[in-house]
């Protein structure tokens, strides 16, 4: 795996931490005394998420030939969010992926896990419910858009909390 | 039991099953409570849960059917056999009684695949039993993961067709104790609980909520490591589980401060994965119990 990807996986890792804590903090009341150690963490998960930018745009920067991801604003994850003006930002990118080539990114030998849902590649890797690639029954690499359906149905929130990777071919 | 109980009292497992108890004895002593009658059936299962339960402390398994409840029928644990048990059976069928249930209910050929006794000469069948005792029973009680939906037992493919209890009694209130086996805590606490407050609170899957409504993840110790992102590679590594199937973080359940064999550890605290025992549709839903190719980071592909 090169440098880059471990640097992307970490960025979804953070991004997805982030988007955790901002939906925490919609539920929450404005008096309440947990909002302050949310604050704290987010502000620190975008300093971080800076930090790596800076690094990979370095990168970009020494090999201009690189197919090298391209940046896109996010969607905002859960409903009734209205906080756009956070630089939250996902590495997602333009790349599209044929049945095989999702096949590769089964989590397997430090591989990333992915999996498609209605045309859109997931990354599924650190999410809390895939350990080692695996959600119940389910394996990593796969198009899941009926299993999905007929498993998450309304729950069209889960995949907003989740990063985008690509298209599916 | 009024008010919060505070330090310095001890606030340790035991000491609040303890509390717990004695308070269940003291109102039986006093005739405040009544005793009640319990029926232990054991069905299409390995006997894990009562074999679980006979390592219960503070009760331990002994006292609490002397001094909680008249224990009527066990096939585990009591003395009498054959059709003179089934005889015993039938008789504390006649009285009021709480039903708990190990083991799920075959289905196949009529339930023949799970034989429990012999009644007037003819096999007495788990399926059987269950539909009779349970539509009598004052509460039902799913002891472990085949009686709550099926478990190992039903695991693919389910040779025996086995399914969970409220399968073949679906229109009964059943208190759910899922787990592959039961700690002794989550079924002597219900029980008690029934007992002195009647039924607990529980989840929209029939789970008391004092047992099982916090993620194994949300208090485990390894978890500073997955927030960091820290894996552990193989068994043994202190680090976070979860590259290697740790099922913590789907899975509701006080393992992480209850511990088992007398409050002592648990899978984690042994480095060994979560396999998500106490989840609904376990095994086949938690597999695989352990990975290894996911960590094993081979040279730049
Ligand atoms: C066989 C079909 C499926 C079943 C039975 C299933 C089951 C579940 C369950 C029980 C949970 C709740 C876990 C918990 O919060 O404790 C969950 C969460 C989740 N599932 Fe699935 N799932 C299925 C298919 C999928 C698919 C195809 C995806 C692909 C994107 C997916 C993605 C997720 C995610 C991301 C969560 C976490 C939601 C959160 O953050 O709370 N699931 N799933
Ligand atoms: S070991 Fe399991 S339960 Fe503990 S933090 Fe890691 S994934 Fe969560």
């Amino acid at each position: 795996m090169t440098n880059i990807e471990l640097q992307r996986l970490r960025m979804n890792h953070l991004v997805t931490q982030a988007r955790y804590d901002l939906y925490t903090l919609s539920g929450l009341t404005d008096q309440s005394p947990q909002k302050q150690p949310i604050l704290q963490r987010l502000w620190d998960t975008l300093s971080e998420i800076h930090f790596i930018s800076e690094v990979l745009a370095n990168q970009a920067n020494a090999q201009p030939a690189s197919h090298l991801t391209q940046m896109q604003p996010a969607m905002l994850a859960a409903n009734g969010m209205t906080l756009n003006q956070l630089p939250n930002s996902t590495p997602s990118n333009d790349r599209t992926f044929t049945l095989e080539e999702l096949a590769n990114y089964d989590g397997k030998n430090g591989r990333a896990a992915y999996v498609a849902v209605n045309g859109t590649v997931y990354d599924v890797t650190n999410n809390r419910t895939w350990a080692a690639a695996t959600h119940f029954g389910l394996t990593a690499g796969k198009e899941y858009t009926e299993e999905f359906a007929s498993c998450h149905a309304g729950q069209q929130a889960i995949l907003a909390t989740l990063p985008v990777v690509g298209r599916l071919l | 039991m009024s008010g919060y109980i505070l330090p310095p009292e001890p606030m340790t497992n035991e000491a609040v099953a303890e509390r717990l108890t004695n308070a269940a004895v003291s109102r039986i002593q006093n005739g405040l409570i009544k005793k009640q009658n319990l029926i232990y059936l054991e069905l299409n299962g390995c006997s894990g849960n009562i074999i679980s339960l006979l390592n219960g402390q503070n009760p331990d398994f002994e006292y609490m059917v002397n001094s909680m409840v008249n224990l009527r029928y066990s096939n585990s644990l009591m003395a009498s056999e054959g059709e003179q048990a089934m005889e015993k059976l039938l008789a504390a069928s006649q009285d009021e009684y709480i039903l708990a249930v190990e083991g799920a209910v075959a289905l196949r050929d009529n339930g023949l695949y799970n034989v429990i006794g012999t009644l007037n000469g003819k096999p007495l069948t788990g399926l059987e039993a269950v539909t009779m005792l349970g539509q009598k029973a004052s509460r039902i009680l799913a002891v472990g993961a085949c009686a709550t939906h099926g478990g190992v037992s039903a695991a693919k493919p389910n040779p025996s067709e086995s399914v969970g209890l409220q399968r073949v009694l679906p229109e009964k209130e059943i208190i759910k104790l899922p787990g592959c086996p039961v700690n002794p805590d989550w079924f002597l606490g219900t029980l008690a609980h029934l007992l002195l407050y009647g039924v607990p609170e529980t989840d929209n899957l029939g789970r008391p909520l004092m047992f099982y409504s916090t993620l194994i993840h949300d208090r485990c110790p390894r978890r500073p490591f997955f927030d960091k992102g820290i894996f552990a590679e193989k068994l043994g590594d202190k680090t976070c589980l979860f590259k290697l199937g740790c099922r913590g973080p789907v899975t509701r359940i006080d393992c992480p401060t209850r511990q088992w064999n007398g409050h002592v550890n648990w899978p984690i605290g042994a480095n060994t994965p979560c396999i998500g025992c106490t989840q609904f549709g376990f095994p086949d839903a938690m597999a695989p119990f352990i990975t290894y190719d996911t960590t094993r980071v081979v040279k730049d592909e």
